[in-house]
């Protein structure tokens, strides 16, 4: 990683950000303050209105998205984004405005369509109202007559006209009433009482004591006229929000422009960004940044290329130094598992290699069949092939592929092809009775048979995976300067692993190497004792100190026990498949027994494989994770970031 | 008496109760998941895989069981004697105890994760590999229920 720095002439500014972005070569270093004599300038109403531009093209898509759903393949998503031409840029440019125009046309339509919504629910619930009053011939506002008082409204109970009037009387003798109900049911009545003018008082306070309570609807057309009005409303309401929906639909095939266009302003708001870091004059402008070092040259030669500026390079090797990985063909897929993990600080080494290595190694391990293996490699390699998908996806597709490879080694070593397919079929059709091992003619380890000789070697695998991160740590410290870090802290730990190891080979073979290893292990113990304290104050805090962390070898079993999940996963994997194949010889050869049986192979393997290499994915990256990287790894670097075209939907054909 | 009875009922404790732990704990982070894809269903992936991660125990129970079937003359292998039948059934408590109960926490743990990742992407791993640290206690005890059950032929009991 080199630092560079940039002066330009301003008049070149918008070409050299544009190529800036375009290449993504270049990582820009922001600043609190400018420097001394420069000035940086407020950009930040600008960005808001880009950024207000996307928040719209985004509100449009996604009504488009659920009035005319986009049809797309199950795999398009490897595609990644739409290459372009860098001049396309500029097309996209002119059109945006007309595009921004659709898009608040579009919203408009949506928000109307809401709007409609719910004053058809609103109509709904005043229609249901008005339900129980279709025989009144008056509006259920009518007002008292000069002589006359009204009362429209509703009872809680049930009456018929004998009731009705022998409750009012009985409330009240005195008044004087007429009525006609409306409408009668269970738990209401509809009522329009008449009484005298003179008597509107005691009325309501008779129907009050009844529980009556006018209508909620008021309007002055008689119920029948308004549930007319009301019905008349909402087909018309439907009828705009139809409108509305075919008039969204109709922009559909602007998808392509809008989604462009959106990409745009997020571009533009970055390039915005980017500007108001800049420290400015009145003429020139200057930039800083950091660039790989092997992207020096491209930068230099396209910075010339474009304006007139000044460039220089110079080395930096700090803390807060974004840190760019850089690893060969093999284990450049593996990088991605690092990043997930943390980026390497300015002390780390890069632990890709070993990582990528391992990822294969144990991957292949735990899913462990040549047919599945076989099946990712070819499946990889077409969409590969076919979708030529960007290189992010590119490199975690490679990951996979490369996993393929050692899932399909160690699934011959193991012989299982679609687990024990060819034996199974062989028998199904001869009536013969072999097992995998017979048919193949190498010699294999059977995970079902061989379980504890294959834990043996999945914590053997593990000592020597934690042995090379703990080699590792060593040599951090060693660069440090670090003697009594890397001798006594890591390598005398590594020693009491080895002496614990030589101990269970000598257990199997001669007691010479047992002792060895018991005197490596011993003396190594002793030496722990001795140096764990060193910390410490005092003779008895450093003895103590010392004793204590020997403790520490509990953590070391439990991270080797970890491995066992070599074989529980590979098992895992053999079993399940040999349980479809079960299944699929079940009905035996007879022509439905057939269809039957390559269904329930399809089907079950298919299964088998999305499970197993999940769990595989999975548990082969705790083991890099917890039991490797917690021996050497501190993670926690700046990743490099180049300024370059964040877009969603394209990209230019230079750009990374 | 021979003990296909016993080898029977280990097969059914690893796998039931095993799938009970998993089915318990996949189900909570489902509902987890599923809060989280109203919101955003572009996460459907990384909430698939948080998901499915305390679905293995049921797998392990199962494949006990089948080993199981596979040895006790069911789907191969002789008829156990009494012993070796009670031996199946006490081999597969430890995946059958061990698996429910780790897959309720992993459960736990899962739906804690998806939280997590719902907020940031980034969490994604570190959710993934804090939910898997519950695992090894599942796989312990599918070890140690797999290594009785293919030796217990070769006892004579």
């Amino acid at each position: 990683m080199k630092s560079v720095n940039i002066v330009g002439l301003k008049k070149d500014r918008k070409a050299l950000l544009e190529h800036l972005q375009n290449s993504g070569l270049m990582m820009i270093k922001k600043s609190d303050k400018p420097a001394e004599g420069f000035s940086k300038t407020d950009m930040s109403s600008q960005m808001q209105i880009f950024e207000k531009n996307v928040t719209v093209t985004q509100q449009a898509l996604k009504t488009l998205e659920s009035f005319a759903p986009e049809k797309k393949g199950l795999l398009s998503s490897f595609a990644g984004r739409r290459e372009i031409d860098p001049d396309e840029i500029g097309v996209i440019a002119t059109g945006a405005g007309e595009i921004i125009k659709i898009c608040n046309e579009i919203n408009r339509l949506n928000k109307q369509l809401a709007d409609n919504t719910a004053e058809q629910v609103r109509i709904k619930t005043a229609l249901v109202q008005l339900e129980p009053w279709q025989k009144l011939d008056i509006p259920l506002s009518t007002d008292d007559t000069k002589t006359t008082a009204v009362f429209i409204g509703s009872l809680p109970k049930q009456y018929d006209e004998i009731t009705l009037s022998g409750e009012l009387a009985q409330e009240n003798p005195q008044l004087v009433f007429d009525f006609e109900i409306q409408f009668s049911s269970k738990d209401m009545t509809c009522i329009v009482l008449f009484t005298p003018l003179s008597q509107k008082a005691m009325a309501q306070e008779v129907l009050r004591n009844l529980g009556f309570a006018k209508p909620l609807a008021h309007t002055s057309h008689t119920p029948k006229e308004k549930t007319q009005r009301l019905n008349m409303k909402s087909q018309k309401l439907f009828e705009e929000s139809e409108e509305a929906k075919a008039q969204i639909i109709s922009y559909a095939n602007r998808r392509e422009d809008i989604k462009n266009t959106q990409d745009y302003f997020r571009i533009r708001a970055d390039k915005y960004n980017v500007i108001s870091e800049l420290d400015q004059t009145k003429h020139v402008f200057a930039l800083s940044g950091y660039v790989p070092e092997e992207d020096c040259k491209a930068l230099k030669d396209m910075c010339e290329r474009v304006a007139c500026c000044y460039i220089e390079f110079d080395e930096v090797d700090e803390e807060d130094t974004p840190v760019k990985l850089k690893n060969n063909k093999f284990s450049e897929p593996a990088q991605s598992i690092v990043n997930m993990y943390s980026t390497p600080s300015h002390g780390d080494i890069d632990p890709t290699p070993i990582l990528a290595f391992f990822f294969y190694f144990f991957f292949g391990m735990m899913f462990s069949d040549a047919g599945y293996g076989l099946v990712m490699i070819v499946a990889i390699g077409i969409i590969l092939k076919v979708f030529k998908p960007e290189k992010n996806m590119h490199n975690n597709l490679k990951l996979f592929q490369y996993c393929g490879v050692s899932t399909v080694i160690w699934g011959l070593i193991f012989g299982s092809i679609f687990g024990d397919a060819p034996a199974a079929f062989y028998n199904a059709f001869t009536g013969a009775d072999i097992t995998m091992a017979e048919l193949l003619p190498w010699p294999t380890l059977d995970p079902q048979k061989d379980a504890l000789l294959l834990m043996v070697v999945s914590i053997a695998f593990g000592l020597v995976h934690i042995l090379i991160g703990m080699g590792c740590k060593f040599y951090i410290c060693f660069r440090r300067k670090d003697y009594m870090g890397a001798f006594c802290d890591t390598g005398l730990w590594m020693l009491m692993l080895a002496g614990f190891a030589i101990l269970a080979v000598g257990m199997i073979t001669t007691k010479l190497v047992m002792y060895i290893g018991v005197g490596i292990a011993a003396a190594s113990a002793l030496g722990l004792v001795l140096t764990q304290g060193r910390h410490k104050k005092g003779i008895l805090g450093k003895a103590i100190g010392g004793i204590a962390s020997l403790y520490d070898i509990t953590s070391y079993i439990s991270d080797l026990l970890s491995y066992s999940r070599l074989l529980a996963l590979g098992l895992t994997t053999g079993v399940m498949a040999q349980v479809f194949n079960m299944l699929s010889t079940m009905l035996g050869t007879s022509i439905p027994g057939i269809v039957f049986m390559v269904v329930i192979f399809i089907v079950g393997h298919l299964v088998t494989i999305g499970l197993n290499a999940l769990g595989s994915y999975v548990h082969t990256m705790r083991l890099q994770y917890v039991e490797m990287f917690s021996k050497f790894y501190e993670g926690g670097g700046k990743p490099f970031e180049p300024f370059s075209l964040n877009s969603k939907y394209f990209r230019t054909k230079n750009s990374k | 008496m021979n003990g296909l009875f016993f080898a029977l009922l280990g097969a059914s404790i690893a796998t039931a109760l095993a799938g009970f732990g998993s089915a318990k704990g996949v189900g909570s982070a489902a509902q987890a998941a599923m809060g989280v894809l109203s919101e955003d269903p572009s996460k459907f992936g990384k909430m698939l895989v948080l998901t499915l991660l305390p679905g293995t125990q049921g797998l392990y129970g199962f494949i006990v069981a089948f080993l199981i079937l596979v040895n006790c003359g069911v789907l191969g292998g002789t008829l156990p004697t009494l012993g070796q039948g009670l031996a199946f059934a006490g081999a597969s408590l430890a995946i059958g105890i061990g698996g429910m109960v780790s897959g309720f926490a992993q459960g736990n743990a899962a739906v804690s994760g998806i939280a997590m990742s719902a907020k940031d992407d980034k969490n994604f791993s570190k959710a993934m590999v804090s939910i898997t640290l519950v695992e090894i206690y599942a796989l312990l005890s599918f070890i140690v229920s797999l290594l009785v059950v293919i030796s217990v032929p070769g006892i004579n009991i």
